[in-house]
């Protein structure tokens, strides 16, 4: 039996009970008014509605949500080209394996600046940012689930004569397709963290610039909204895959 | 859709895997329409014999023609290979994996449904088992897909890797008399591996015995109990007992 990769719904009754206990600590938090950087509940969720209203999220996150795309669609794109290959070809696995472990676990955002010096300032390098964030988790999920195959299943499609791009089609890529939505559900959400810290870094667009303006101007509720709309995206990104992941793998 | 069975000729056949002999000059001769088993300890090479049979692995000497075809690669239409652990797609119906052959083959999806139907339905799988997923199946139903998905490409040869093994004993002798049965309708050309004694007594006219370290073929002992077994009751009979006592003196005397 091949271990179960497709989640739970996020969403169950004692998620949505544990959501409800966090806001009532941190409301209660807030009226205890400890310290001005932990405003209660209802403040920021009035501040994230008031945001809302005069359109500042949504200019925010028309520019991140775009960076974002840029940066993820060609991190899934390749990183699933470049992990089938992995999985499939042992040379290349050997020569490569190491680098994208390196770079997997190496702190990305110490190469914001390097990425800045080759793209300049601008959203590119945002993009770039969630390229980089999420591309080494999704390489290394889909050559795992390669590597998952089971054996007889290939030796089952070479004895009906399956050549290399039958394996491929129908029997590596269907095999690996589980990892391959884990990798994407881990991959969207490691885009989000590379789209804030890109834009922290450059501090000129999206969300990431009004984090640093409401945090350097001390707007403490309105530096929360933004992080729970940040959180929000997150969460819709790895949902949207995981609703992805419940069409295609209805066999488990 | 009947086709005539055709036999195989092993012809000293040699096969090693770095240092590792695994066999050493085999000489197998199977008739048309026989029903034939391979027998011995671990390590006697017989998976590795049928993986040779069936192409998948290349020999180092000798050579193996099945019909008038020399093997020389996998996916040569002669003959099905059914799987130990039935080798199903997870990720496909009952009715997708009897096609799977068909589909690799280029075949039309409504020439690939007929034959599907038609070969679920010959290993008692019709209906609604049709659009079950394997996990929805029981081992010895998912083994019936794995002969369905066989016979589906309409083989003169079966050439089956220990079929029955991870199957419990009840379900076991009754996918023996099933495979006798289809065996008898179909006409086939049958070479099984097996780790049982009762299992290659019962189901084969000959029983190859291998000797481990590298493969040689030790003894063949042919199997002279009346057919229909799956009618007879054969597995009751004195002359079975002693049969499969006789391979057992003969295994026994390997160790």
């Amino acid at each position: 039996m091949t271990p179960r990769l497709t989640p739970e719904p996020a969403f169950g009754r004692a998620g949505l009970a544990a959501v409800a206990g966090l806001l009532i600590v941190w409301e209660v938090l807030g009226r205890l008014q400890l310290t001005i950087f932990i405003p209660s509940a209802s403040t920021v969720a009035a501040a994230w509605w008031e945001l809302l209203a005069n359109g500042t999220l949504l200019r925010s996150a028309s520019s991140s949500l775009l960076s974002l795309a840029k940066g993820f669609v060609p991190a899934a794109v390749l990183g699933i080209a470049l992990g089938l290959a992995m999985g499939r070809f042992r040379t290349l696995r050997e020569v490569l394996d190491g680098w994208i472990n390196a770079l997997m676990s190496a702190p990305l955002s110490a190469l914001v600046p390097v990425l800045i010096a080759l793209f300049g300032v601008r959203d590119t390098v945002v993009a770039a940012t969630v390229f980089l964030f999420s591309f080494f988790v999704i390489v290394v999920n889909t050559m795992t689930g390669v590597r998952g195959t089971e054996r007889s299943l290939v030796e089952m499609a070479r004895s009906y004569g399956a050549g290399e791009a039958a394996l491929f089609a129908r029997i590596y890529l269907p095999a690996a397709l589980p990892a391959i939505l884990l990798g994407l559900r881990l991959g969207a959400v490691q885009a989000v963290k590379g789209m804030v810290v890109g834009e922290m870094l450059i501090s000129l667009v999206g969300f990431g610039e009004r984090l640093i303006y409401y945090g350097n101007t001390f707007l403490i509720p309105e530096l929360y909204a933004v992080i729970v709309s940040v959180l929000i995206i997150a969460l819709l990104s790895a949902t949207l895959v995981q609703a992805c992941e419940r069409a295609l793998v209805r066999w488990k | 859709m009947m086709v005539q069975p055709v036999g195989i000729a092993i012809e000293r056949v040699s096969k090693s895997f770095g240092a590792m002999q695994a066999l050493a000059d085999i000489d197998v001769q199977v008739k048309a329409g026989e029903f034939l088993s391979l027998i011995g300890p671990s390590g006697c090479g017989k998976t590795t014999l049928l993986k040779c049979v069936a192409g998948l692995l290349p020999v180092d000497a000798g050579r193996i023609v099945i019909g008038s075809r020399s093997v020389s690669g996998p996916g040569g239409h002669e003959a099905s290979l059914v799987f130990q652990d039935f080798a199903l797609l997870p990720w496909a119906t009952a009715r997708e994996n009897a096609e799977f052959g068909l589909l690799l083959r280029g075949a039309p999806a409504a020439e690939r449904a007929a034959a599907a139907r038609h070969a679920l339905a010959k290993v008692g799988l019709a209906g609604s088992f049709e659009e079950a997923y394997p996990s929805q199946l029981s081992g010895g139903m998912q083994q019936r897909v794995g002969l369905a998905r066989a016979l589906a490409v309409n083989p003169q040869v079966l050439l089956m890797d220990e079929p029955f093994a991870s199957i419990d004993e009840q379900t076991r002798r009754i996918l023996q008399d099933d495979l006798l049965r289809l065996w008898s309708e179909e006409r086939k050309t049958v070479v099984l591996v097996t780790h049982s004694m009762e299992e290659a007594i019962y189901l084969s006219d000959r029983v190859v015995v291998l000797s481990p370290r590298p493969g040689r073929v030790h003894r063949v002992l042919d199997v002279p109990l009346a057919r229909p077994r799956e009618k007879l009751d054969v597995r009751a009979s004195g002359e079975f007992a002693r049969l499969v006592d006789e391979l057992w003196q003969i295994l026994k005397k390997m160790q």
